[in-house]
């Protein structure tokens, strides 16, 4: 419960600027074996909602090897994992401009949200019930960096995002709390 | 988890925009289901200062009252959630009253005007845009020079240093007034000792107060420090505390604080004041003996039906203390004798050595102008002599008597301007409405007091489409022209800061300086400053008056109006957490009432929730009857602040306004409140009252425990005070009775270890100070507002349904046969038993004991038997009986809700926490760090609040823990021990500083 007083939101804003021009993980690098070629039109047959944006998970998480915390930049010191900002999106994009035609037309759209200044309003995937409160930072911190899989699966292997666990559900908490001979205690997520 | 149906309607747009990702986390509970399409929207930008989930603060300034108190603004994803006191802040020190609390409530009314309006043609008000405002208020301006006024209701600050320029620019002058100046202790200061300001009382250095009439607790003053200051002195510690002693007609919350209530009549405590400084100067072979002789103990014995024993007593033992206070204000200082009173009680305070001791000047809030002026200016809109009006955080038309005939004088204004956000009563009379931005939108400062500054900073976009009044002086200044061309600022916050500037330390760089400032809320004095001269009574100060009270009116009773702790002079009436939290004395919520003596009320066939039609010279009110106790038979009281014609949805046509039984006239520069008699009829007419009280007295049950000073000062405990006070033991666990329970709490205990728990867990507890405690119930509006509690509002009241997790009880003591009236005061939440009688009876284990020692209540699996509530000795659970969740909160007010806390929906049986979102909170910070949880990192939102630090929580397994160390007290009891159900609040038993029963009763005459 430690108190840090900041200053108002009139000195606050422009603030992240300096993060776009930060490393780029994986940009520069060039796997093996890329990730299928997949258009919007694919995103129809594939599991999961589709989004106003076909992002590919696969390619950022996966063939470019990008750290899940570079854009769920607070999972690791919050109960929020935190989305993205499209500035995080433009650091890389406002350069990379795709190479194939269904992916040129995809950041297209991401650019045209940000000239427009409209959030993309992506659909969300996973959610827990608002009478449980999930912790994402005690998560990380005891599991390690790399645990969002053990409930959101492998995402480095999926073109568009699906639910591989219902996080929803109880008793996938609990055998995981059984396991692990953590507490079980109801007011620890319900209150 | 921005869920569309909780912000679609009000921009929503533009609320995502800001919000972001996280922003309305708190829904209301709606089961399992996630069918429905929920959108995830990104910011564009990430402020470096936001991050999703974790809370940001921002220090701003309380401006609920012009006392200037520091605000900590809890922001959740650039959305403020909580206002809590900034502990740097040397007024306050981190805590609020609850009307500071309530102010978030001002910032999310749904009644506030999402822009300018101008009267039309038809008497109604057409939305208009702020450039088509501006302009309008420029051509009116510009053609009426010299014939321009303003009313200020907004402290001594930058912006009311501007406006006094602005308005003085265009010929004008400003008058700054506020309900309650204390215009009557300026005045008497005056006389004193030559200065017009007001001194700072030092509750916490003084050992015997005496208050005439000054509400210090709730309404009176810097309220938050004269109440960590009165518990300072006045709560038991080493053996000693001070002595308080409340002189006046009505037992207010300060009065029910009081070691002794001497019940004078209205207008003679001045009597009382000079009695006893005579007593004192004669003792003290003070030079003011002399002027004093008139003024013994036996005149003022006649006045007021005191003994002589009695006055010559509390003057002797005033005397003997040093330092001691007397303090003067409230409603005595609003009567026509008050400036003799006020002047009264400096001079014993002279005698008694105090100035410069305990009543310290130069720390001084400046002069205000007060209600002379105000009378004088309504006179010249009389006489036509203005033709443009301001009026700026002010509603003059509801504030003062009808029987002034302001709104008369106010139609005689060409053009009048009201810069209200919520359109009240002045507002209602004026031709353009101009909305100001709520102080957490806006960039401003307020000075209470000398050397303190407060800042504010925007910490939210502005939720309505208001303008700072300052950037609206400066934009009509621009198309006005002329007399206002050197009002040349591009914005208020470029004037702020160049005026910021001046003030900024030789050699400092202003931008990084400037953000120190506003990250600590403000410059404040260096706390080892040396204090000021000490004034000296000049010549004339000697020359004492007393005139006999005298009143309007020829009516059976005087009329007793005082200030509402919650609604204060009216502000407070459209914020349902101060509606529907009790008045602290007369437990009534939501309503205005009228206080009746119960042997009043007895002669003249009254009953509790009858209404009563009472008549003065100025006009008739009707109102409930309250039965109570703690007023005068010849006098009646009632509260302040209700009764608007307008002002939104939750003041409008709600209770009745005391004001208009008054008359306006006044010669003395005051408002005279208390100088009027009334003549009541009974109606016949009732309906019941929406109380939250529910037995009025203990009867024996030991619920608040209580002894005198030379008991606790012995080390007593509560049960063998009571023995020694000769009363019948207050048995608990007799040997019958241990060997019937033997067993049984180990029995129930043993569940709570099923379930593979490991490791040690801490476990929880609490320690409530009852001789801290004032009842003034701080701690209520903190939890509701921590823990999205629905106000209910007063149909529901009515059937017992408020959701207060947690209450004040004030139980009252004596009041018969000859005993004094006492009112004992505890706040009441959920205990967490070790041995919980709610939790074997639930059906579903929805109620059921934590590892960590909290009574846990799961809503999810709860299906609302209510068979816990009904087995709980305290009456701490509460069941949410109707759909409270979607009326309680209108929008924006949802914006409010703490994400951390699920929204109850109905059926649920809910209750007090611990607030264990901020155990988990730490714990989970704890976590990241790798270390446990520390003492004192866990302040349940009760506690934080709370003004006299009455409460302590932490972990009953760390033996260094605070909560442990006052658990050891020996005035420790726990609540209904004979239940065997093993609270983890153990409360302190208060301490009467009084003689012991036997003794008192020998004194009494």
């Amino acid at each position: 419960m430690h108190k840090r007083f900041v200053l108002g939101l009139g000195v606050a804003t422009m603030a992240t600027a300096l993060m776009a021009v930060a490393v780029l993980p994986g940009v520069a690098q060039k796997p093996a074996t890329g990730p299928a070629p997949l258009s919007v039109a694919d995103s129809a047959t594939l599991r999961g909602p589709r989004q106003p944006i076909f992002f590919r998970h696969d390619i950022h998480a996966g063939q470019l090897k990008m750290q899940c915390q570079y854009c769920h930049y607070s999972v690791g010191v919050s109960s929020e994992p935190g989305i993205p900002s499209l500035q995080t999106c433009m650091g890389c994009h406002i350069a990379i401009a795709g190479k194939s035609t269904a992916d040129k037309a995809e950041i297209k759209k991401l650019k045209a949200a940000w000239t427009t200044k409209q959030p993309v309003e992506w659909i969300r995937v996973h959610s827990i019930a608002r009478h449980a409160h999930f912790p994402h930072q005690r998560h990380i911190k005891a599991l390690g960096p790399t645990a969002c899989a053990t409930c959101h699966g492998n995402v480095s292997r999926m073109p568009q995002i699906y639910k591989v666990n219902n996080v929803n559900n109880m008793g996938f908490c609990i055998s995981c709390h059984i396991e692990r001979k953590v507490s079980r205690d109801c007011t620890v997520c319900h209150y | 988890m921005a869920d569309e149906s909780e912000t679609s309607g009000v921009d929503r747009r533009q609320f995502l925009k800001v919000l972001g990702l996280t922003g309305a986390g708190a829904a209301v509970l709606s089961g399992c289901s996630t069918d429905k399409v929920e959108k995830l929207v990104p910011y564009l930008v990430q402020s470096e200062q936001q991050v999703p989930g974790v809370a940001t603060w921002y220090a701003s300034t309380c401006t609920e009252c012009n006392n200037g108190c520091g605000l900590a603004v809890k922001t959740r994803e650039a959305r403020p959630i909580k206002l809590e006191g900034n502990a740097e802040h040397p007024v306050n020190a981190g805590t609020l009253c609850s009307r500071g609390q309530a102010g978030l409530q001002g910032l999310y009314n749904p009644d506030r005007l999402a822009g300018p309006l101008a009267r039309n043609a038809a008497g109604g008000f057409d939305a208009i845009m702020w450039e088509d405002a501006i302009a309008r208020l420029a051509a009116k301006v510009g053609l009426a020079p010299g014939k321009v006024a303003a009313i200020n209701g907004y402290g001594p600050s930058t912006f009311s240093t501007l406006m006094e320029q602005w308005v003085g620019a265009v010929g004008g002058k400003v008058v700054y007034w506020e309900a309650f100046a204390r215009e009557a202790e300026r005045k008497a200061n005056e006389k004193s000792w030559g200065r017009s300001d007001l001194p700072v009382y030092r509750f916490d250095k003084a050992k015997h107060i005496v208050s005439f009439g000054a509400d210090f607790l709730e309404t009176w003053g810097p309220v938050v420090e004269q109440q960590r200051g009165f518990a300072e002195s006045h709560g038991f510690h080493d053996g000693t505390m001070s002595k308080h002693v409340f002189v006046g007609p009505r037992m207010s919350l300060t009065a029910a604080n009081a070691d002794e209530w001497l019940n004078v009549p209205a207008g003679s405590e001045v009597m009382v004041a000079l009695a006893m400084a005579q007593v004192v100067a004669s003792k003290r072979g003070s030079a003011l003996a002399g002027s004093l002789s008139a003024y013994a103990p036996e005149q003022a014995a006649k006045a007021t039906g005191l003994t002589v024993a009695r006055l010559t007593a509390l003057g002797e033992a005033f005397a003997a203390a040093e330092p001691s206070l007397a303090v003067a204000g409230g409603v005595a200082a609003q009567h026509r004798g008050a400036i003799d009173l006020c002047h009264a009680v400096n001079l014993l305070n002279e005698a008694a050595g105090n100035v410069g001791k305990t009543v310290l000047f130069g720390a001084a809030p400046t002069a205000a102008s007060g209600y002379g002026d105000v009378l004088a200016l309504f006179d010249s809109m009389r006489a036509g002599q203005v033709q443009v009006l301001l009026v700026h955080e002010a509603n003059p038309l509801y504030a003062l008597p009808k029987s002034g005939k302001f709104r008369e004088a106010l139609a005689q204004v060409a053009f009048k301007v009201s810069t209200a956000s919520i359109l009240d009563e002045t507002a209602a009379a004026c031709d353009l409405i101009l909305p100001n931005l709520h102080a957490l939108e806006r960039w401003d400062d307020l000075r209470p007091r000398t050397g303190v500054t407060g800042t504010m900073q925007p910490v939210v976009e502005p939720v309505f489409a208001g303008m700072h009044t300052g950037d609206l002086l400066l934009k009509t200044a621009k198309a006005v022209g002329g007399p206002l061309a050197g009002f040349s600022a591009p914005s208020f916050e470029a004037h702020l800061k160049s005026e910021w500037q001046q003030a900024m330390p030789a050699g400092a760089e202003f931008e990084s300086w400037w953000r120190e400032v506003l990250a600590r809320g403000g410059v404040y004095p260096d706390p080892a400053a040396p204090a000021g001269p000490v004034p000296s009574l000049v010549a004339g100060a000697t020359t004492v008056t007393a005139a006999p009270p005298t009143f309007d009116g020829n009516g059976e009773f005087v009329f007793l109006p005082y200030p509402s702790s919650m609604y204060f002079d009216g502000r407070g009436a459209n914020k349902p957490w101060l509606l529907e939290n009790p008045d602290p004395v007369t437990k009534i919520t939501w309503q205005s009432w009228v206080e009746v003596n119960p042997e009043t009320a007895k002669r003249i066939d009254v009953r509790e929730g009858e209404f009563l039609e009472l008549t003065s010279p100025h006009g008739t009110v009707r109102a409930q009857v309250c039965v109570y106790p703690g007023i005068r038979e010849d006098t009646l009281g009632m509260p302040l602040g209700l009764g608007h014609t307008e002002y939104g949805r939750y003041a409008k046509g709600r209770g009745v306004n005391a004001v208009d039984l008054l008359g306006a006239a006044d010669g003395q520069g005051f408002l005279p409140y208390v100088s009027t008699r009334v003549t009541v009829k009974a109606t016949g007419d009732y309906r019941k009252v929406s109380k939250t009280e529910g037995t009025p007295r203990q009867l024996g049950r030991g619920i608040i425990e209580a002894m005198p000073l030379a008991y606790a000062a012995k080390g007593m405990t509560p049960e063998e005070a009571i023995k020694a006070e000769g009363h019948p033991a207050h048995e608990v666990n007799t040997p019958k009775e241990a060997e019937a329970i033997a067993g049984w709490y180990e029995h129930q205990t043993e569940r709570t270890k099923l379930g593979n728990y490991v490791g040690e867990h801490p476990k929880w507890g609490m320690a409530v100070d009852l001789s801290r405690c004032t009842g003034c119930s701080a701690c209520v509006t903190a939890c509701y507002a921590e823990n999205n509690i629905a106000t209910v509002g007063e149909e529901e009241i009515f059937k017992g349904r408020e959701m207060s997790w947690i209450r004040i009880e004030r139980y009252w003591e004596g009041g018969e046969h000859g005993e004094p009236l006492e009112a004992r005061f505890a706040p009441v939440m959920c205990q967490h038993c070790d041995n919980a009688p709610c939790e074997p009876v639930c059906p579903v284990y929805a109620s059921y004991h934590t590892p960590d020692g909290l009574n846990g209540q799961v809503y999810n699996r709860c299906v609302g038997t209510r068979y816990c509530s009904n087995n709980c000795p305290f009456k701490v659970r509460y069941f949410n009986w109707s759909r409270y969740s979607e009326v309680a909160w209108p929008e924006p007010l949802n914006l409010q809700l703490n994400p951390e806390v699920t929204v109850r929906a109905r059926g649920v049986m809910e209750k007090c926490t611990f607030c264990i979102q901020r155990i988990r909170g730490a714990q989970n910070t704890a976590k990241l760090e790798d270390r446990n949880v520390k003492d004192g990192e866990v302040k349940p939102a009760c506690a934080q609040a709370c003004p006299s630090g009455a409460l302590a929580f932490g972990n009953v397994k760390d033996p260094e823990a605070t909560v442990v160390k006052w658990k050891r007290d020996p005035r420790g009891y726990v609540m209904l021990e004979e239940t065997n159900v093993r609270p983890a609040v153990t409360y302190l038993a208060k301490v009467l500083n009084r003689e012991p029963a036997a003794a008192h009763a020998a004194g009494e005459s």
